[in-house]
């Protein structure tokens, strides 16, 4: 009925492969795209910096990590380390003169040779063994650039990033930083549903589901293990690099730590694993519903809804923001994406009932 | 070793000699000879446990045999690993399904295009320009297959979802897409009904006249293996106890046995 599919006939395999066959689809996509393109003009200075432009590279961030996570099978507990490496190799490469545009390439390039080293681990062991490999990735990195100051700029020294322009277009104003993000985040998107629907990415999922009936049509097992880790670390890279550049513009190592790679699995896990539309739900749920449970009940408290004490107007949102979570992966473990997939499925077949699967 | 070399003819596909393969204290095959020769039907059969799936297994690289040879078209391939035996044209189907669930059916059996395909992430970047001509290259042959094995119904389906006797179908079209010379199936007919088992029969013998595919057959269903297979290897305890057309094969007295116990006079 909202989605109608009838009338819909492939007679091209091109059609019939298309990312979006159904014009429902494609509509919804052209309105938030249009969305995404007037957010400048949309919205304020503040929601537009401190909303949009951070989901936004989150959303980057989680796509890089559910390509290895949900994709590929294989845990990623440091992947904070990898947008470090990204973030400090693109500082110190524009610093030194590199343009932008190379440093990036730079940036992802330092992070994906020194994660598929991690990544490496992931050819013996698996699983909890395998968090625990990268586990170490994670504290080792952080070490380093810590107690190294030629990458640091010495002990709690903070690094800003210089100015820099993106293609002859200098990245200073509020909505220069926003397109780049945005540029960015979908040319990761497209990247990963274009992974999907070609051998690259059936190679991936054939090693991740049964690695034995994988080789025995002729996938290498370890050289798609290792190219998952370093595909999906070369974007971690340049998200790192686009974190500190368009959002950041400081960096400390603080902002990479343990935290922030467990609030990314998070992420990956609450919007669906291996979900592309999942990684901007969960990038948006665990990223803006702590701001937005903040505010409301800041809002209910000043106009005396809630008569409580100050500490526990703080603390209530991070009660609340953790039943959520756990309330989600109960409610649907396959996360935001399959509650999406549901409600889309609803209004497909809508007014009759019953879909497969 | 050389007799055995000198035995098989230039028709020979796969030439087993000698195979050994110890787990541990426990030999699983006490030194196999066989050879499987251009366009046949060979049948493996035997009670649980002779050795049968171990054998396969050492055929395609998962438990190379510790002593012994493996010949595919004159060419050794013992310790190779599987998938690179796989690009030498060796094709196989596993007793318990082993399709990868979470893509659909098309993707699977596109899957078996792999060893033809230049996966990359480069090219998927830019699929538009670069990977989209391999996909549909490759897309019309596997319709081929598809056509051939009837699957068009649930082409698109999450292969999790279509019964069991489907799924060993797209296990088969899998195989076959990579255009194998030669192909092992193990018990594919394991689980069926008489019906899902003849249609089975139909498309192992339209496929091997279609592509002229060698096979080797692993199955318990005697019906099945005195239909189709033109040579049958019976196998117990890790050794080859009777060999030659399937009939005479299996009714050979070490055979019967092996399977049901020593003869009684009255019987």
């Amino acid at each position: 009925m909202f989605y109608r599919l009838s009338g819909i006939k492939h007679t091209r395999y091109v059609s019939a492969r298309a990312l979006w066959p159904i014009p429902a689809d494609r509509r919804i996509l052209y309105v938030l795209g249009a969305l995404a393109l007037l957010a400048p003009v949309l919205l304020s200075d503040l929601y537009l910096t401190s909303y949009m432009l951070p989901w936004l590279i989150w959303t980057a961030a989680a796509l890089s990590l559910t390509l290895l996570m949900g994709m590929a099978g294989q845990l990623h507990f440091g992947f904070a380390a990898v947008l470090a490496i990204g973030a400090y190799t693109s500082i110190h490469l524009t610093r030194a003169g590199v343009p932008f545009e190379l440093a990036l390439l730079g940036a992802g390039l330092s992070s994906a040779v020194i994660g598929s080293a991690f990544g490496a681990a992931a050819l013996r062991v698996k699983g909890l063994y395998l968090v625990m490999a990268t586990l170490s990735m994670q504290y080792l990195v952080e070490w380093v650039i810590v107690n190294v100051p030629a990458i640091s700029g010495g002990a709690q020294a903070t690094l800003n990033t210089p100015d820099v322009r993106f293609l002859f277009v200098p990245l200073q104003s509020d909505a220069s930083l926003y397109y780049m993000a945005l540029l960015w985040t979908v040319v990761v998107t497209l990247l990963l549903l274009n992974i999907r629907r070609s051998s690259f990415g059936r190679a991936l999922v054939a090693v991740r589901d049964k690695d034995f009936a994988a080789a025995v049509i002729g996938v290498n097992p370890v050289r798609f293990k290792l190219l998952a880790f370093f595909v999906s670390s070369f974007l971690g890279g340049v998200t790192g690099a686009i974190l500190a550049f368009c959002y950041y513009q400081a960096v400390t190592p603080e902002q990479f730590g343990f935290n922030v790679s467990i609030q990314l699995v998070a992420m990956v896990l609450v919007g669906g694993l291996g979900s592309v539309i999942g990684a901007y739900l969960g990038a948006g749920f665990v990223l803006l519903l702590p701001i937005l449970l903040t505010n409301l009940l800041a809002g209910a408290a000043q106009i005396d809804w809630l008569p409580i004490s100050f500490n526990l107007i703080a603390h209530i949102p991070l009660m609340v923001y953790g039943a959520l979570i756990i309330g989600v992966i109960l409610f649907e473990p396959l996360g935001l994406a399959k509650i999406y997939d549901n409600l889309r499925k609803y209004f497909l077949v809508w007014p009759f009932r019953h879909t497969q699967s | 070793m050389t007799q055995q070399q000198a035995a098989a003819g230039p028709d020979t596909v796969l030439e087993c000699d000698g195979v050994c393969r110890w787990f541990g204290g426990l030999q699983a095959l006490k030194g196999i000879s066989l050879s499987v020769r251009q366009g046949e039907i060979l049948g493996l059969v035997g009670p649980n446990g002779s050795g049968k799936t171990t054998l396969v297994n050492a055929i395609t690289g998962f438990y190379p045999p510790q002593e012994g040879s493996i010949r595919f078209l004159g060419e050794p391939i013992q310790g190779l690993k599987p998938h690179r035996i796989a690009r030498q044209g060796i094709a196989r189907t596993f007793q318990n399904v082993a399709l990868f669930k979470g893509l659909s059916v098309l993707d699977n059996i596109l899957l078996g295009r792999h060893i033809f395909m230049r996966p990359s992430s480069l090219a998927s970047l830019f699929y538009w320009w670069w990977a989209q001509r391999e996909e549909v290259k490759h897309r019309l042959r596997v319709e081929e297959i598809i056509d051939l094995l009837q699957l068009e119904g649930v082409r698109d389906e999450p292969v999790e979802v279509i019964p069991l006797g489907l799924q060993k179908r797209v296990e088969l079209a899998r195989a076959l897409c990579a255009e194998p010379r030669f192909l092992v199936l193990d018990e594919p007919m394991a689980g069926m009904n008489q019906e899902e088992k003849e249609y089975m029969v139909r498309f192992i013998l339209d496929a091997r006249d279609a592509m002229g595919v060698t096979m080797l057959l692993i199955e318990h269903h005697m019906d099945v293996v005195t239909a189709i297979c033109n040579r049958a290897v019976v196998l117990n305890n890790g050794e080859k106890i009777a060999e030659g057309p399937t009939r005479e094969a299996i009714n050979d007295p070490a055979v019967v046995t092996a399977y049901i116990g020593k003869m009684q006079d009255a019987a």
